[in-house]
């Protein structure tokens, strides 16, 4: 049965002339709309927020891969390998201290046109004797364009620390024509300190690590990892025991050298290396020097006609 | 009202027309320290401030850069009506107090003298000042910050710039211009101890020196005359006159409508030039040599200064090498692609580039002044001696401090051909610069310089960031006045 009609106010097609100016919005309620709202009422997943879990998923899966990395090695330090025995590591052919070449690309950064200047801040009442004499290698090795300063923190210096790096090389005024440059700065510092590239290097503190650091410029490490830990260990033994210990560590230290130079004429054998350079500088340093054993002295000796600490000795008072 | 027995202790002086002449010295607040205790003095100052709090009246008396607390209380030797006097006297009179000098328990934190006050004999005004201050001393010396904090005032530059005598006597402002009065006799101090003579040059000439644009014009009689843009010319023509070594001290105009707070129209410039040997290094160890022993100088004797301006204007001390720190274009131009900047290889240095070596430098060899040799030739005036070995670059030289440029200098070019040749090449008039091209013609030894201007020597030195703060009556686009 037909319901009651009513006859239509307004034809069901007038025609609305929307107006130009205002802005649009796309209509929601037209057919076959396809915006993430409606996929998501379906239950789909926004592409977007998958893309993060997956991101997600990646980060976590690396991190347990990198944990599985890290306690591996654990494992392979805490525990010593029964299976490895030190004594059967064969000892490489000894490589002379000065003999292999080291690239300074390789090791200290592409140049890129400016002279690739160390800068060290020392104490000047703290000299740092080994850094003089690992200088007077490099300018063996290499052009070097050496500098010192005094820094406006401290008020003035002996003579013989200005002239420490030798006298001013007569093309220093073209700092084009050297491959490297080292710049000794005198400043009220606490500890010394080693700048080269503040862009990507932190700062290197510590006279021995800066020895080291100048080392890799002359020679690789050693091969040998026994003796690279001798090496290490004689370092430290310098600057902890003799240098910064008291008499009775002093002592101590003077006798292990004596007997490690009754075997050999160097500290690590045949060849004379870093380990050298840093003892020797803090012998010296301390002083005493004729009260030394028998073995050390002679080593000492040795030391100075090598011809290398020549600029060590004015400094010593 | 009752019967004042103290009348004849304080009153307003008539005016000192130099009626008599008294046998009396007078103390100045500077020197009043302990070892004074219990004397009975004069001193003459300024009122900074003056409080009655009952029967006391506290007054803090200030000279230059030095302050003293006074104190006037009702008793045997002053009547209710003198501290009442005193207690009225207006800010900034000048005053002269009998006193004496007595040693205090606790230091007073707010005045410069802090072990000892003066107890008030007689207090007589010499000359008063007006009520109303256009600006008051306390908002003068009042750091930035701490103004914005407590919600008092600080003064703005344009009110310290327009109300200048008053300005001046804050102990910032006689702490700034001591030193650069320091900077000054340092300058030439070191210089003479060179060897060098000091010569002064004519400010009113005839042809631009540097280029056309940014020169003052002035009416010369019948016809029109400049203003000089530097002394560059004649320190040259003193080179050629056989003088060696030349210094001059003198004002420098340059109509430049550069509102930055690093210019000004008129300024103090110190220029240098000296004939040399060999290679024109000699020239820059000198110059360098000249500011290093500046730098000492000032930090050895202007301590106070120093501090004094800190309180108000907190900066980093000056830091420094000696001998000064020397790198060259080509160094910077790596340093500054490394730290991420694209530019060529023979662009000038624009501004925040320039700040941004001056940071790195410092980050790395941790000085506030350096040199930085062989610019590009392309950007160098006419003048400049090209380098022997490579056409493209120039012996040049700029210095910094505090990132910011304070020398341009180079090697002249001391051949007339030449000098004719590179003037062409720059499209100059060489009708205007034929006096400048003649005076090589008759022998003329190799020879460089470069000049500073004080006032901005003495705004890096200090860390401060405007140059008018270090101008007395600074002049700029925009001031002409005091």
């Amino acid at each position: 049965m037909p319901m009651y009609k009513v006859k239509p106010v307004s034809p069901a097609d007038i025609k609305i002339d929307l107006p130009t100016c205002m802005y649009k919005l796309p209509n929601i309620h037209a057919q076959g709309m396809n915006c993430g709202e409606h996929a998501l009422q379906n239950g789909e997943v926004d592409p977007a927020l998958k893309a993060l879990e997956e991101r997600q998923d990646e980060v976590l899966r690396r991190l347990y891969e990198l944990k599985a990395t890290v306690d591996g090695l654990a494992k392979t330090v805490t525990t010593p390998d029964a299976d490895l025995d030190a004594s059967t590591l064969s000892r490489g052919p000894a490589e002379s201290v000065f003999r292999a070449t080291a690239d300074l690309d390789s090791l200290l950064g592409k140049d890129l046109g400016a002279l690739r200047d160390i800068v060290i801040n020392a104490n000047p009442a703290h000299p740092p004797l080994s850094l003089l004499v690992l200088h007077a290698l490099l300018c063996q090795r290499y052009q070097v364009l050496s500098s010192v300063h005094v820094h406006s923190s401290v008020s003035a210096v002996p003579p013989p620390l200005l002239s420490c790096l030798g006298p001013r090389h007569i093309d220093s005024y073209a700092r084009q024509r050297f491959q490297l440059g080292f710049t000794l700065i005198w400043k009220d510092v606490s500890k010394l300190q080693m700048k080269f590239n503040t862009q990507s290097m932190y700062p290197i503190e510590g006279e021995a690590n800066v020895a080291r650091f100048l080392f890799r410029l002359l020679s690789a490490e050693p091969q040998d990892p026994v003796l690279a830990t001798q090496m290490d260990c004689w370092i430290d033994t310098a600057v902890f025991q003799l240098a910064e210990g008291g008499s009775k560590e002093r002592a101590v230290t003077l006798r292990s050298l004596n007997s490690a130079l009754g075997r050999s004429p160097w500290l690590l054998g045949q060849e004379f290396s870093l380990a050298d350079i840093v003892c020797a500088c803090c012998v010296l340093r301390a002083g005493q020097t004729t009260s030394a054993p028998a073995n050390v002295q002679r080593w000492l000796q040795s030391c100075q006609n090598l011809g290398h600490f020549d600029c060590v000795y004015p400094l010593l008072q | 009202v009752c019967f004042d027995f103290a009348k004849d202790r304080y009153g307003i002086c008539p005016m000192v027309q130099s009626q008599q002449k008294l046998d009396r010295a007078l103390v100045r607040v500077q020197d009043l320290t302990p070892e004074k205790a219990e004397q009975q003095i004069w001193v003459r100052a300024r009122i900074h401030t003056s409080r009655a709090k009952g029967k006391q009246c506290f007054l803090v008396l200030r000279h230059q850069q030095f302050t003293v607390q006074a104190l006037l209380a009702v008793g045997e030797r002053a009547s209710k009506q003198m501290v009442k006097f005193a207690a009225n006297l207006t800010k900034e009179s000048i005053i002269d107090v009998e006193a004496v000098v007595k040693k205090v328990e606790q230091k007073i934190e707010s005045c410069s003298q802090q072990d000892v006050e003066l107890h008030v004999e007689r207090i007589f005004v010499i000359s008063q000042s007006e009520a109303r201050l256009p600006l008051q001393l306390e908002d003068a010396v009042r750091p930035e910050g701490e103004g914005d904090e407590e919600g008092r005032a600080t003064v703005n530059q344009d009110t310290r710039l327009d109300n200048r005598v008053i300005d001046l006597r804050t102990t910032t402002s006689q702490a700034i211009f001591r030193l650069q009065s320091g900077v000054c006799q340092l300058f030439r101090d070191t210089l003479i101890n060179k060897g060098f003579v000091e010569i002064q040059t004519p400010k009113i000439i005839s042809a631009a020196s540097e280029g056309g644009a940014n020169v003052f014009t002035v009416s010369y009689f019948k016809t029109s005359a400049y203003l000089a843009q530097s002394p560059q010319l004649y320190k040259q023509m003193c080179i050629c006159a056989d003088f060696d070594k030349v210094f001059c001290v003198g004002p420098v105009f340059r109509a430049e409508d550069s509102n930055t707070h690093r210019h000004l129209t008129e300024f103090v410039g110190l220029d240098i030039e000296m004939a040399f040997n060999y290679h024109y290094h000699e020239v820059i160890d000198s110059i360098t040599d000249t500011m290093v022993q500046i730098f000492k100088g000032l930090r050895d004797r202007f301590q106070t200064e120093i501090q004094t301006v800190n309180k108000q204007y907190p900066s980093e001390p000056f830091k420094f090498l000696e001998p000064t720190l020397r790198l060259e274009y080509k160094e910077a131009v790596a340093m500054l692609k490394a730290a991420g900047v694209e530019m060529g290889d023979e662009e000038d240095l624009s501004t925040p580039n320039e700040k941004l070596l001056g940071r790195l430098v410092k980050e790395k060899y941790d000085t506030d002044f350096y040199v930085l040799d062989k610019y590009p030739l392309a950007v160098r005036p006419f003048y400049t001696m090209p380098d022997p070995n490579n056409p493209k670059y120039s012996n040049s030289y700029d210095m910094f401090m505090r990132g910011e440029e304070i020398l341009s200098g180079a090697q002249r070019i001391h051949d007339a051909q030449l000098l004719t040749e590179r003037a062409m090449h720059h499209s100059i008039d060489l009708e205007k610069i034929k006096a400048y091209i003649d005076s090589f013609r008759y022998g003329a030894p190799p020879h460089a310089g470069g000049g500073i201007g004080l006032e901005r020597v003495t705004m890096l030195y200090l860390g401060l960031h405007n140059v008018r703060q270090t101008s007395m009556f600074p002049r700029d686009p925009k001031r002409l006045t005091p």
